[in-house]
């Protein structure tokens, strides 16, 4: 039973590092840059949607809604003041990661500044239930967060399989020069794909606000375990960081259980070193190492 | 000799500014400039040494660690530990910290520069490890006092437990540290160039005999033990240590940040970063740090974003950028600009 029990919750918390690691996914996969503030959107929707319930009481999943088009318009002005400017010049990886570095600073202590390292959390009414289904637990919350993250991998799936858009975004991936000769806006298909990354993000911090409380530095958790879930699932590969959110859960929930919630990070950072040494391309990924 | 004074050569301009800062600080030592200016010397000369380790590392290979606090805490809880349980003499404990440091190390260089980790994959992989051992660090609480840190117990004046009441005994002995690792830079003439060319193609550099990984390694070493000494240093001088702190990523960025403002790959580079950065910000940092703190760090942010996109090689570089700036105007006065 416990074994079943691990099982439920650790997919429901796969599912919700599945959810905030896809933006950076995204991201990695089509500009090959690596976000290092990603988790900083994270902390910023959960704040977003924090005072949009304390202040107009809009619940998170509606807040979601609203957050998404916003942080699309933030990721368009980091694009363009931070990343745009480091794109096709000398050692494009590691200035990308200095500079969304520096992005990390700047965003957690303007929070900081702006409104203290208080935590911030929230109760939704009925939120600390959970659905019994066969003796398994299961925290309605975190179900919620599941199906959302599920609704929306299918979305993301539809749009970059069957879309004309979405070829255009596994072209650049796949090839950048060649997609520029095809006649694709390679400028245009990089920033649309950074807005929709901290976008997603952004909507992920508020679906999980009513799980996590939101303080400035909540973000580095949260970016360590994307950098885990998406190496893992192997970096640019879209199934792959749905599998590597599962496995993570997993491994993690267990390991809280049998051990503790320290040694659960340790563990997962562990088999990410190893996924790093021996497959760098991660389980799923194609590519070549870097 | 003669070779050292002449301002012509490289060695020489670099003997210069050696003593023109050695003189300079020992001034200050003397000088009656109050304990809390000597208090950002002090913190000022300890980023310029850390920078300068880090540097040797990441600045020469491109090898970019975002993970260095991890050596820099081990070794400053190995000696704290060995001397709050053994009597362990600090500068005994600080040699014992750097084997640690260097051996963690160890565990991650050579399978990283084995499996040619490189890039965004190397850096992740850096940060990883200061996570492991920041994790290991908060749940040994018995040993390591969990996240709430541990003190160093005090004693008197004392110079063979590496602890003192003034300020000037810390400025003289962190300048040693400082000037060591420039002179240990500045004498590895060969290795740097090595890593230069590892940095630049490590392909190219192996087709014309150099031993990638055995330089990689040697640099990784070195820096990690030199970081060491420098995290005895800091639980010596501030007498507290604590997890976040010394193994977050702050601390981690702190280095890369002064780095690349100074100059990274440069040997002067880091302490140039150093001297306009630490300066500026602790004063900030203590005037305002009680109505707005994070408010140099949000500054340090922004240093770091604009440094990198306009001028990636620091402030070392404008020297050369005015001579070429001007080398093309003589070449062509009608103008500049056609030159791209």
């Amino acid at each position: 039973m416990i074994g079943l029990q691990i099982l439920a919750s650790g997919i429901l918390l796969g599912g919700i590092y599945a959810l905030i690691s896809v933006g950076l996914n995204l991201i990695f996969g089509v500009i090959k840059v690596v976000n290092m503030a990603h988790g900083d959107f994270l902390m910023l929707g959960m704040y977003a949607a924090y005072f949009l319930f304390t202040g107009l009481a809009i619940s998170p999943y509606v807040s979601a809604i609203i957050i998404f088009p916003v942080f699309m318009v933030i990721g368009y002005v980091v694009f363009r003041l931070v990343v745009k400017p480091l794109l096709g010049k000398a050692e494009t990886e590691t200035n990308t990661i200095l500079a969304t570095s520096g992005l990390q600073f700047v965003l957690q202590n303007l929070v900081l500044m702006l409104f203290t390292a208080d935590y911030r959390a929230i109760q939704l009414e009925g939120g600390a239930t959970s659905f019994n289904i066969g003796g398994v637990m299961l925290s309605a919350n975190r179900t919620w967060a599941f199906l959302i993250c599920l609704i929306l991998a299918v979305a993301l799936y539809y749009i970059l399989m069957h879309t004309r858009l979405g070829a255009q975004v596994r072209a650049v991936s796949q090839d950048r020069d060649a997609s520029v000769l095809m006649g694709i806006n390679v400028d245009r298909i990089y920033a649309l794909t950074f807005c929709v990354g901290v976008a997603m993000v952004g909507l992920a911090g508020a679906i999980i606000l009513p799980v996590f409380s939101a303080y400035p530095t909540v973000g580095t958790f949260f970016s360590t375990s994307s950098f885990v879930v998406v190496v893992l699932g192997g970096l640019g590969s879209f199934t792959g960081a749905l599998l590597g959110g599962l496995i993570i859960g997993i491994v993690e929930t267990a390991a809280g259980v049998f051990a503790s919630t320290e040694l659960a990070q340790v563990f997962s950072l562990l088999v990410f070193l190893i996924v790093l040494f021996v497959r760098p391309q991660g389980l799923l990924g194609k590519g070549a190492r870097v | 000799m003669k070779k050292l004074f002449n301002t012509k050569t490289q060695d020489g301009k670099m003997f210069i500014a050696l003593g023109a800062i050695t003189v300079i600080l020992l001034v200050c030592c003397v000088a009656p400039i109050g304990i809390y200016n000597k208090h950002i010397i002090i913190q000022t000369m300890f980023y310029a040494y850390m920078a300068t380790a880090w540097n040797l590392m990441c600045g020469y290979t491109g090898r970019l660690s975002l993970g260095h606090s991890a050596y820099i805490a081990v070794a400053a809880y190995t000696s704290l530990i060995l001397f709050r349980s053994f009597d362990l003499t600090p500068w005994i404990g600080m040699l014992l910290g750097g084997v640690v440091a260097m051996a963690l190390m160890l565990v991650i260089a050579f399978p990283c520069f084995r499996f040619g980790l490189k890039g965004p994959y190397f850096t992740l992989s850096s940060i990883a490890v200061m996570e492991i051992t920041r994790y290991l660090l908060t749940s040994m609480r018995e040993l390591t006092g969990g996240s709430l840190g541990m003190s160093l117990p005090y004693q008197k004046d004392n110079l063979l437990m590496f602890q003192f009441d003034d300020k000037e005994p810390y400025l003289i002995i962190i300048l040693i540290f400082w000037l060591a690792a420039i002179f240990l830079l500045w004498k590895m003439e060969r290795t740097r160039y090595y890593l230069e060319a590892i940095r630049e193609d490590d392909d190219a550099a192996a087709a014309l005999g150099i031993s990638v990984n055995k330089n990689l390694i040697k640099a990784a070493l070195l820096s990690a033990f030199l970081v060491a000494l420098g995290g005895t240093f800091y639980v010596q001088y501030y007498r507290y240590v604590d997890p976040a702190t010394i193994c977050g990523s702050t601390m981690a960025l702190n280095l890369a940040l002064i780095t690349i403002i100074g100059g990274s790959g440069t040997i002067l580079g880091p302490t140039i970063g150093a001297v306009l950065v630490i300066p500026v910000t602790e004063i900030l940092r203590s005037n305002l740090g009680d109505k707005l703190s994070g408010l140099h760090l949000f500054i340090y942010g922004i240093l770091l974003i604009v440094m990198i996109i306009y001028m990636p090689k620091g402030i070392i570089s404008i020297p050369g950028i005015i001579k070429r700036k001007r080398m093309a105007k003589l070449a062509n006065p009608a103008g500049g600009e056609h030159n791209g």
